[in-house]
């Protein structure tokens, strides 16, 4: 998502509008980086109260934001829709000790604005150090999943080639279901040319630890989660789009997986 | 088997702590992280060779995750997300997806169906062990709490 922009020039508003805009934002941020309902909420209040604020109004979704406020003889209500949402702990967590500081009154309007537009621009980790860790994830969990030191350094190519598509995918507009299928496909792919190479030099290795290795960073364990919570928290709807979200990601993967194993298996001489 | 146990908690800390960085955790948390993971993989490795199946171990396995994110979250004054995130995907269920599909393209249905029910269930107990310790209500965990002065 693009840093900035949003939080940008509080001069020209009354307070209660810029309290809202402020509030908005750092909820926008949260949402976009993957906090629980409950927080996102829960932490707008908070802010939108430690700005005098006292009626704030917020409903929120796993994909949009709706907050109103009523203060200074306006009614002022907006509202963001957020289609899709990557993961950054970073942001949230610096968000939240944001809005601690507000919340004991440390904080001047214009500061927290500064801040918030700081938080969104916190960078990714460079493309490399994610590359490394993803290939070294995917070897563990192979290893972890019943596979030997061999299917994990088979995994650990998997992972190699898997992140740079991931990248370029999340950047492209190709939409979830098809990015997940295709990052799965190629993950078969990538394993199984690692596991007919072993084979052909005499390594026994086994296809299904190196491939389910190489699939668990595509799998939707945060859907599964966040989406407990929203549920547990009384946000049903939020819930059930997780939800939602959790089963299509794990069709897609399912689908990926399942072509490559499909049309390699009419390939005589490969064993799957 | 105790030195089968260290090596199973090492590389699933490893693991958890790589996916961290996936998740731009901030470099602090990276320990943590990793720890939950461990913990959670730990206790479901440990009660599936102590004879609990695979579902039942799921389960133990996510009560410590959470119980474990519950303590972390309260003592580094950081949200639980943070750490339940990547802990959680050691006991995903991806093997079970994986061989849900195999046996579907086998053509082996019953095996198919098994796998099928199983991941699922796996994923429901899953979500049952983290919410049961995540609405435990906050008091059980103020004692942990730093308090400045």
């Amino acid at each position: 998502m693009t840093a900035g922009g949003m939080g940008a020039s509080p001069a020209g508003d009354a307070r209660p509008a810029a309290v809202l805009r402020l509030a908005l934002c750092a909820g926008q941020t949260l949402l976009e980086n993957g906090g629980e309902i409950f927080r996102v909420q829960d932490t707008m209040e908070r802010i939108a109260r430690a700005y005098g604020e006292e009626h704030f109004h917020a409903y929120v979704l796993t994909n949009g934001l709706f907050v109103s406020v009523d203060g200074g003889g306006q009614l002022g209500t907006t509202l963001r829709f957020l289609p899709q949402a990557s993961t950054h702990m970073g942001r949230i967590m610096a968000v939240n000790e944001l809005s601690r500081e507000i919340a004991a009154g440390a904080v001047p309007l214009e500061e927290a604005f500064r801040r918030l537009d700081a938080i969104r621009a916190m960078p990714q980790k460079p493309a490399l150090v994610r590359l490394l860790a993803c290939a070294v994830g995917t070897a563990a969990f192979a290893y972890l999943f019943g596979g030997t030191p061999v299917d994990a350094g088979a995994a650990f190519c998997a992972g190699l080639a898997l992140e740079p598509a991931r990248i370029a995918l999340e950047r492209s507009e190709v939409g979830k279901f098809v990015a997940n299928l295709l990052c799965a496909g190629l993950v078969a792919l990538v394993s199984l040319l690692c596991a007919q190479a072993l084979t052909a030099l005499g390594v026994a290795c086994s296809l299904d630890a190196i491939i389910i290795g190489g699939i668990i960073p595509l799998v939707p364990g945060i859907a599964l989660t966040t989406g407990i919570r929203d549920a547990a928290g009384g946000d049903y709807l939020s819930g059930m789009i997780r939800a939602v979200d959790a089963v299509l990601v794990g069709a897609a993967i399912a689908c990926g997986v399942g072509f490559v194993l499909t049309v390699s298996s009419w390939i005589p001489g490969v064993m799957v | 088997m105790i030195v089968q146990f260290l090596i199973q908690c090492t590389v699933s800390f490893v693991a958890t702590l790589a996916f961290s960085i996936l998740f731009h955790a901030p470099k602090r948390q990276y320990v943590a992280c990793g720890a939950t993971g461990m913990a959670g993989w730990g206790v479901y490795w440990l009660s599936v060779q102590l004879g609990a199946s695979v579902v039942l171990g799921s389960f133990f396995g996510a009560l410590a995750l959470a119980l474990l994110t519950r303590i972390l979250s309260v003592v580094c004054r950081c949200p639980s997300v943070v750490y339940i995130t990547a802990g959680i995907f050691p006991l995903v269920p991806g093997a079970g997806i994986y061989y849900t599909v195999y046996y579907f393209i086998m053509g082996d249905n019953d095996a198919c169906l098994a796998k099928g029910v199983e991941t699922l269930k796996i994923a429901v107990v899953i979500a049952l062990g983290i919410l049961a310790v995540l609405s435990l209500p906050r008091g059980l965990f103020r004692r942990l709490e730093h308090r400045p002065g």
